[in-house]
């Protein structure tokens, strides 16, 4: 009895402590169990501070492009618009064309843009600008700073996108650099019928990136439309365009009208010349089944352009002379034709006549038309060749053939310049 | 230098031309990237000189793949945006080829010990843009809803935005996850989780049924459901290509839209469009 009595008791201290040590082991497993709970909240405390970190890093977006490239021109000292004249005894050149960093924070309904260009030449601001999204309909954008003109097509579709290699000479005259300083109201309606229509309108200084220099302020406007047809594969794009100011005539300087091959007119009293251009641009894109994508794409402009005597190109800064004006008209042509994923061959036509009231030989004849270079008008051959070598590399080989008109009054005018430009691009853009 | 420049025109068209053959890459929708990956399968094992490249990533990243010129097939859960064409155009003059490949009933998913079995869109909605935060706000137990959901490059995520959420943003306290596999397995081990994506992937835990409205009749997203339309969140899935589709690409997406590429649809899970 004493035995089953020990056994019993002994049996039950062990059990005891049995039980005792599970108790100890059950409350450790709790214990550890608490604390990878507790190290899982941290760790998801964490992942959702990092998120946040990342979400809003993931609005800093950052592009660029570079293009770097060959050119040969006829002769030495070529005038050109293909990049710029070329330097006195110079007829070939290397030369970073465009060096661009754009940097952008996205925060969906509000945009920071800044736009800078770094070459050889230097360093230059080309955007720098702050776009607003009103957030009930999200149909109505403000812009302001320094950005784009809204006229046209050619001046907002971009260099690293545009198979030619420069903008139509037309574009380049009329509007040098692209961009103005102001604020513009765009207009995209989300949905129905009215979403394949948009408008931008706005008012700006009228000199490009440069400071304002008077009081005016010139209206710039497009009412575009973008009609898909997306079961055919084919889009018909295009718009019209207005710009609406006025250039300041310098104290003691006149405003010279040459529209006449025999008299330009002067008037002193006029203090501010008419810069007005109306334009229309359609753009037609179709996929041709086993070759591949064409665009066709045109523009027209026309209007009256305040310039120098020598000169039809848009201020920059303000008069310190004369102003010349002018009625001018321009248009180019341009066909694209996608071949497989990796090739575009293309062929544009543009022409820009400063001056349409006289032409030929009617420029220098008389003196008292006060006629010039800067009534010369000029067409451009362009051909050229793409080759996308991936997402990010594309090799350009382009051929303009500039014809000017020749008048024999007019000395190195005489005859067709010799002012074909080859150019060999290379382009890389993230 | 016309010379000079005809020259080089010569050399690099050749250059151009000549370029070695490749194969059909598909990229785009996880969504879709396992019934891409049975498509690209079965048509390899009977077209043996064919070779089919299938990765995911989601439809933006296939979307802008196609852009780029980095893959011959783009797989997107939802329909390409007017400025995805508007690239696209820009690029290749041309707006894409738009190819409707299969159907999906777009899936909510719960866990299986959650006491709710239907949710109306209006609930939905309101769990996902984190006005409704407590499974008790929608007749379920009190405890605080985990949301999960996709990352944005996914078109499951913006479906689901557009057609679910009306455009509005979602909560910020949805985990996004990268894939449609990583949201089920997440909805399977939280019992207090939601999540959505197709129907294909939805093994270990069970569909919401859903309503139209509060008055509505629940419906759950099976092949009878989604083909009537009685369910309300089912969409299309999608193959773009640059443009119209020649060759072997094409004989490829004509093999997808057979009988025969149509049946694998359903063998995955989802819904044939023929």
């Amino acid at each position: 009895m004493k035995k089953l009595f020990l056994f019993l008791l002994i049996f039950t201290l062990i059990t005891l402590k049995t039980f005792a040590q599970q108790d100890t082991t059950v409350a450790k497993v709790a214990e550890k169990l608490e604390e990878v709970k507790d190290a899982l909240e941290g760790l998801n405390e964490s992942y959702l501070e990092t998120k946040g970190i990342v979400d809003a890093l993931k609005k800093i977006k950052i592009s660029g492009y570079i293009q770097a490239q060959y050119q040969s021109a006829d002769i030495d000292g070529a005038a050109s618009f293909a990049g710029g004249n070329f330097s006195a005894g110079m007829h070939q050149r290397f030369g970073v064309r465009r060096g661009r960093v754009k940097f952008n924070y996205d925060n969906d309904l509000t945009q920071y843009v800044l736009q800078i260009d770094v070459t050889e030449k230097g360093f230059a601001t080309k955007d720098a600008y702050v776009q607003f999204r009103e957030p009930w309909m999200k149909t109505f954008d403000l812009w302001a700073g320094v950005f784009n003109r809204p006229f046209g097509f050619e001046i907002e579709y971009s260099s690293s996108s545009r198979e030619s290699p420069e903008r139509s000479r037309l574009f380049q005259s009329l509007f040098p650099g692209e961009r103005d300083l102001g604020f513009k109201l765009e207009v995209r309606p989300q949905d129905g019928p009215l979403s394949l229509f948009n408008l931008k309108a706005g008012v700006f200084a009228g000199n490009g990136v440069n400071a304002e220099t008077d009081n005016n302020k010139d209206f710039i406007g497009r009412l575009g439309f973008s009609f898909p047809f997306t079961e055919e594969n084919l889009a018909i794009d295009g718009g019209i365009s207005a710009y609406v100011g006025n250039v300041s005539v310098p104290a003691g300087k006149s405003l010279v009208t040459v529209n006449s091959p025999t008299l330009a007119t002067s008037d002193l009293t006029v203090r501010d010349a008419e810069r007005s251009y109306i334009g229309g641009d359609l753009q037609l894109y179709y996929d041709l089944p086993v070759l591949g994508g064409f665009s066709l794409r045109g523009e027209y402009i026309s209007g009256k352009q305040p310039g120098t005597s020598s000169g039809n190109g848009s201020y920059t800064a303000a008069p310190a002379g004369d102003v010349y004006l002018r009625n001018f008209t321009g248009y180019y042509l341009m066909y694209v034709q996608n071949v497989g994923d990796f090739n575009q061959f293309l062929l544009k036509y543009d022409s820009y006549d400063p001056n349409t009231d006289v032409a030929g030989d009617q420029i220098g004849q008389v003196a008292a038309a006060k006629l010039g270079v800067g009534d010369i008008k000029y067409t451009t051959l362009g051909l050229g060749w793409i080759y996308h070598w991936d997402s990010n590399i594309k090799f350009v080989f382009y051929y303009d053939m500039v014809s000017n008109e020749t008048s024999k009054n007019l000395a190195g005018f005489t005859e067709n310049l010799k002012d074909n430009v080859f150019t060999f691009r290379i382009q890389y853009k993230f | 230098m016309k010379k000079l420049f005809l020259i080089m025109i010569t050399a690099m068209i050749a250059f151009g031309f000549f370029m070695p053959g490749k194969v059909i890459t598909v990229k785009g929708s996880d969504t879709m990237v396992i019934l891409a990956q049975r498509w690209a399968e079965k048509y390899m094992a009977e077209h043996p000189g064919i070779t089919v490249q299938v990765t995911g990533g989601g439809s933006g990243t296939g979307i802008a793949a196609l852009i780029n010129g980095t893959t011959d097939i783009c797989n997107s859960s939802r329909p390409m945006k007017p400025s995805e064409r508007e690239k696209l155009k820009i690029r290749y003059a041309s707006l894409g080829v738009e190819i409707k490949s299969a159907k999906d009933g777009l899936s909510v998913y719960l866990n299986d010990a959650n006491t709710i079995h239907e949710l109306s869109i209006e609930q939905i909605k309101n769990i996902y843009t984190g006005k409704t935060t407590n499974w008790k706000d929608v007749g379920g137990k009190d405890s605080k809803i985990i949301v999960y959901g996709r990352e944005n490059s996914s078109g499951t995520y913006v479906y689901f935005k557009d057609n679910v959420l009306g455009g509005e943003d979602y909560t910020s306290s949805m985990q996004s996850l990268p894939g449609t596999a990583a949201v089920v397995n997440a909805v399977a081990k939280d019992k207090n989780a939601i999540g959505f994506g197709g129907a294909a992937y939805a093994k270990g835990i069970k569909f919401a049924g859903v309503k139209k409205d509060a008055n509505s009749k629940a419906y759950l997203p099976t092949a009878e459901n989604v083909k009537s339309g009685d369910y309300p969140i089912s969409r299309f899935l999608y193959m773009y290509t640059k443009s119209r589709p020649t060759g072997e690409l094409k004989d490829y997406i004509d093999w997808i839209l057979s009988a025969e590429g149509q049946a694998v649809v359903t063998q995955v899970g989802y819904f044939p469009v023929k």
